[in-house]
């Protein structure tokens, strides 16, 4: 049996914000959560390895050396002419030897939730933006408004440690008024209760403009799909509040008519509050390290995603390189998939050149023509990635001894 | 590899030396004395007609860092792909890459981002990591962050603020500590719109004043050679003179650096309440001894203004240029604001802030003690140094501007009378002595023996100015030839710079409880340690000295 070892402070690279307060216990594969949110301790184990993972490198199926199947992979992009690295979530170290790769070989690069990262700046590139933090959530929001009831399930602990949290340096957290905006589950509600003051909006995401300009005008006639009652009541919290934070994840939306209108809304809405009073928005980002993704490309070049390598530096086209539409028209003859964080099903085109450097557990809807093992950062090997505030980043720490190489270290041995 | 610069004509004010025909030998990325070469020489670039100085220091320009990043993903639509030789983005928000490019061609060698917060500490060493050449460092945010406000409220000792103080510099990797807007971006958390320095927080009851005495007095007794770096409270309202005058005050005697000053230089007067205090404003920066300042010209043209004063960019939101901004309130640390702007040259407002900032640098009496800056990219992007230090140095081509603005700023600004033009001597010292010595950086901003090899060569034969300064023909990096005929000839990566002054542990006690309690993220996560930065972060550590052993 491998040794235990335990950990008292591991940083979580599993959703995007980041706790670095977990209890953890390892072995040379796996790793347990000993205290904690049980939800988060199931989002852990999912990365333990087990009879099934793929710790080895294999090419057309058959298992094979690293160092084989780099010589491959590098045969394979030297000869195709079109390669798209399509990140499914790496750490920053991952993607600055990304961007050298691809720079080197004149690749692609999207992120597999670029959609929802563009309808989230679209508010900082058309209009005005006030946004906020966790800790200053934490510790100064006395009302809170969440659009959308996945928020809550995505971010574990979002609650607890930040929207409700025990200690507050301005606030009494007994008395904040969390107000949900959107169909939520009884138990949601009633443990939101038992903190501090709930008020459940049961409308249609799409009605969220609608709702925030009623809450606006506070005109009768304008009621539609709120009771007269409710609104009174809503406005009052909203007028008597001094710190206002309005969250949503932006996936919620992606079922609404105009998921950019309702953000757009929301961000209006803060913007109009600041007049008089203090408010600010705080999206969440999503698992995928889409925050790191963003950052690290946009200080590199000048551009959050969806970029390609072409006479001397990154160009940017929203449309020309959206990797849903390349892969399924067939614009690429080869796609380099980094997924080191999740093992979600990764969907492949079987007419094009499949490469994944994958998390070990990864399920793939077809077998890739190459794939390689990549280690976790934060489990596997230490790594920086952002939080969903953007303005925090966390050093990951290297907690179990499987010794799978980093996407930096395979990039790197490709330049 | 010994390198010889031949007959070069020298400036190296910090060993006196101006205008003086000298050779200057290289090796190993050091300056070194002729009388110790023992092997042969390797390469001589004759420097005849070309003149030798220091690589050039920008004490203050904003490079790396969320607000920036915050810029570089707001202003998509100044991306220009008209030169091949750089990527598309913007100047007013470059790429790291560029920033670097566009740095080392113009001869500087070593830069300070000053407004580092330490919650975003990670974020702005790795984004300046991945900036070339040049060296790199930066002034660590305080003056807003509860755990400071709350240790000012319970009256915490000098002692414990300098140890806190000094841990944060350490803990953020810092080479000074910046102030803004003291108690200002913290008081707007709580919804007070203004904070003038005498002027009670609600929530603390805490003055601006308090902020810097405190905080000054920690520089001082610490003996971090960079002086507190302050952003004053007020920022570009008319009649702020007088806060900035009581912000120096603030210091009671200790050492104190104004930044872009020129923002904080405005009178009241006139029918449009709007005039130049850059007289007032001279007198105190001639008189007092422990004040410099960095000035902070704007030019004409769009920019994009950033900071941490999330109360000032908040108001200024309405003079977006094109009309999207944003602000954000962050950590419990700080906050910052993104606003475009675009400084028109038929704006009385615009113009008058163009002559205040020319105004300052010509009645400063001691080029020792005033820094030339755009405050990057707010004043106007770095780029625009070449053409500063002209219309410094050329009354003629300065006066030409002049005529062509707004009559009426005639009747608010001295500009028009001041005859002075810099001699390259003024230059030489402004760039680059009198910032390596405000930073306490013994081996940059002079050519003596055992300094840096961070050196710039440029020609005489250029006429224009201007031209000269913007392309000099050769650059060296640590001994390095990375500029060689105006053009990039070799990448390299500089280090960053630190201070680390002593302080007494048990303070880190006092911080893990707090952390626990109330921040969102872990004492030990927070800290950067020198392993982190060379190693996930990608630059080396540099601990440049303390002036002192710590007073108390
Ligand atoms: S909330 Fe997210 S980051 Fe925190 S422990 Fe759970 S999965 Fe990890
Ligand atoms: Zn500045």
């Amino acid at each position: 049996m491998a040794a235990q070892k335990s950990y008292k402070s591991m940083v979580c690279p599993f959703c995007s914000l980041h706790c670095d307060d977990l209890i953890i216990e390892t072995s040379d594969n796996n790793i347990r959560l000993t205290q904690g949110n049980p939800e988060c301790g199931k989002k852990i184990s999912r990365h333990n390895i087990n009879s099934q993972s793929r710790t080895s490198a294999t090419i057309n199926k058959k298992k094979t050396g690293l160092t084989e199947a780099l010589k491959k992979v590098k045969k394979i992009i030297e000869k195709k002419s079109e390669v798209l690295i399509l990140n499914h979530g790496t750490d920053l170290s991952g993607l600055r030897s990304l961007l050298t790769f691809a720079s080197k070989y004149h690749c692609i690069i999207d992120h597999i939730t670029s959609k929802f990262l563009f309808q989230n700046i679209g508010i900082v590139q058309r209009t005005g933006y006030i946004a906020t933090s966790l800790m200053e959530t934490k510790n100064r929001a006395d009302t809170i408004i969440i659009f959308g009831n996945n928020i809550l399930k995505k971010n574990p602990r979002l609650l607890d440690r930040i929207l409700i949290p025990d200690a507050s340096l301005c606030v009494n957290p007994k008395k904040k008024n969390i107000i949900l905006v959107g169909s939520f589950d009884k138990n949601t509600i009633n443990s939101i209760s038992r903190k501090s003051n709930a008020i459940n909006v049961r409308i249609k995401l799409d009605n969220i403009p609608d709702f925030l300009k009623i809450i606006n005008n506070n005109k009768s006639e304008t009621l539609r799909f709120i009771t007269k009652q409710s609104l009174v009541k809503i406005n009052s919290i909203i007028k008597k509040s001094k710190y206002l934070v309005s969250t949503w994840t932006a996936s919620d939306f992606s079922n609404t008519k105009n998921p950019e209108d309702i953000i757009s809304s929301i961000s209006k809405f803060i913007v109009d509050l600041n007049i008089t009073s203090r408010a600010a928005c705080m999206p969440i980002s999503g698992p995928l390290a889409d925050s790191t993704s963003a950052q690290a490309l946009t200080w590199l070049t000048g551009f959050p995603s969806r970029i390609k390598y072409s006479n001397n530096s990154f160009k940017h086209n929203r449309t020309a390189y959206n990797s849903e539409k390349l892969i399924e028209n067939k614009q690429v003859d080869t796609v380099i998939h980094v997924s080191n964080l999740s093992e979600n099903e990764l969907i492949m085109n079987k007419n094009i050149y499949n490469i994944v450097l994958g998390h070990p557990n990864s399920k793939l809807n077809i077998e890739p023509d190459i794939f390689i093992p990549i280690g976790i950062p934060g489990l596997d090997h230490e790594g920086i990635m952002f939080r969903t505030d953007n303005v925090v980043s966390v050093a990951l720490k290297s907690v179990r001894k499987l010794k799978l190489p980093s996407t930096q270290t395979i990039f790197n041995k490709l330049i | 590899m010994i390198i010889r610069l031949k007959s070069g004509i020298v400036y190296d004010p910090t060993n006196n030396i101006f205008n003086r025909t000298k050779d200057i030998f290289i090796k190993d990325g050091k300056i070194i004395n002729k009388n110790n070469i023992h092997g042969k020489i390797n390469q001589t670039i004759d420097c005849t007609n070309k003149i030798i100085m220091p690589g050039a220091i920008d004490l203050h320009t904003h490079i790396g860092g969320g607000k920036v990043n915050i810029a570089r993903l707001m202003l998509e639509e100044f991306h220009d792909e008209t030169d091949a030789k750089y990527d598309s983005s913007s100047i007013i928000a470059p790429t790291t890459i560029k920033t670097g490019l566009k740095y080392i061609e113009m001869g500087y060698t070593t830069c300070f981002e000053p407004a580092l917060l330490p919650i975003n500490a990670r974020q702005a060493h790795a984004e300046m990591a991945d900036i070339p050449f040049i060296d790199k460092g930066g002034y660590a945010l305080l003056g807003n962050d509860d755990f400071f406000l709350n240790l000012l409220r319970k009256k915490a000792s000098q002692s414990v603020i300098n140890d806190y103080v000094a841990f944060i510099l350490k803990a953020s990797q810092s080479m000074g500590i910046k102030v803004v807007n003291p108690g200002g971006i913290n008081a707007f958390k709580f919804n007070q719109r203004a904070l003038d320095v005498d002027e009670k927080s609600k929530y603390y009851n805490i003055t601006p004043r308090d902020v810097v005495t405190k905080l000054a007095r920690a520089i001082y007794d610490l003996g971090v050679p960079h002086p507190l770096h302050v952003h004053c409270s007020n920022l570009g309202i008319p009649g702020n003179f007088l806060s900035t005058i009581e912000t120096i005050k603030a210091a009671e005697g200790m050492p104190i650096h104004l930044t872009h000053i020129q923002f904080q230089s405005y009178g009241n007067n006139g029918d449009r309440g709007f005039s130049s205090a850059a007289v007032e404003i001279s007198n105190h920066l001639n008189k007092v001894k422990n004040l410099t300042c960095d000035v902070g010209q704007i030019m004409f043209g769009q920019t994009v203004t950033m900071s941490g004063d999330s109360m000032s960019q908040h108001k200024n939101h309405k003079h977006a240029h094109p009309n999207k901004w944003m602000c954000m309130d962050i950590e419990c640390d700080a906050g910052c604001g993104v606003v475009p702007f675009k400084y028109k040259d038929q704006s009385f407002v615009n113009s008058l802030q163009w002559a205040i900032g020319l105004e300052i640098f010509l009645l400063a009496e001691d080029p020792w003690k005033v820094y030339l800056t755009t405050d990057h990219p707010n004043g106007a992007p770095f780029t625009s140094y070449p053409h500063l230090i002209k219309l410094l140095m050329d009354r003629s081509f300065r006066n030409d501007i002049l005529r062509e603005l707004p009559k009426d700023i005639l009747n608010h600004t001295i500009l028009h009378t001041i005859k002075r033009e810099y001699t390259m001597s003024e230059i030489a010292i402004m760039t680059r002595s009198a910032p390596a010595k405000i930073l306490g950086l013994s081996q940059k901003g002079n050519l003596s023996i055992g300094s840096n090899a961070d050196i710039t060569i440029y020609d005489k034969n250029i006429k224009d100015i201007e031209e000269m300064f913007a392309h000099p023909i050769y650059v060296l990096k640590d001994g390095e030839i990375v500029v060689e005929n105006g053009k990039i000839k070799k990448y390299r990566w500089g280090k960053t710079h630190t201070v680390k002054p002593e302080y007494d542990k048990s303070i880190e006690k006092s911080l893990t409880k707090f952390f626990d309690k109330y921040h969102t993220m872990k004492l030990d996560n927070y800290v950067l340690s020198d392993e982190e930065m060379e190693n996930m972060i990608g630059s080396k550590v540099y601990v440049n000295e303390c002036k002192y052993k710590r007073k108390q």
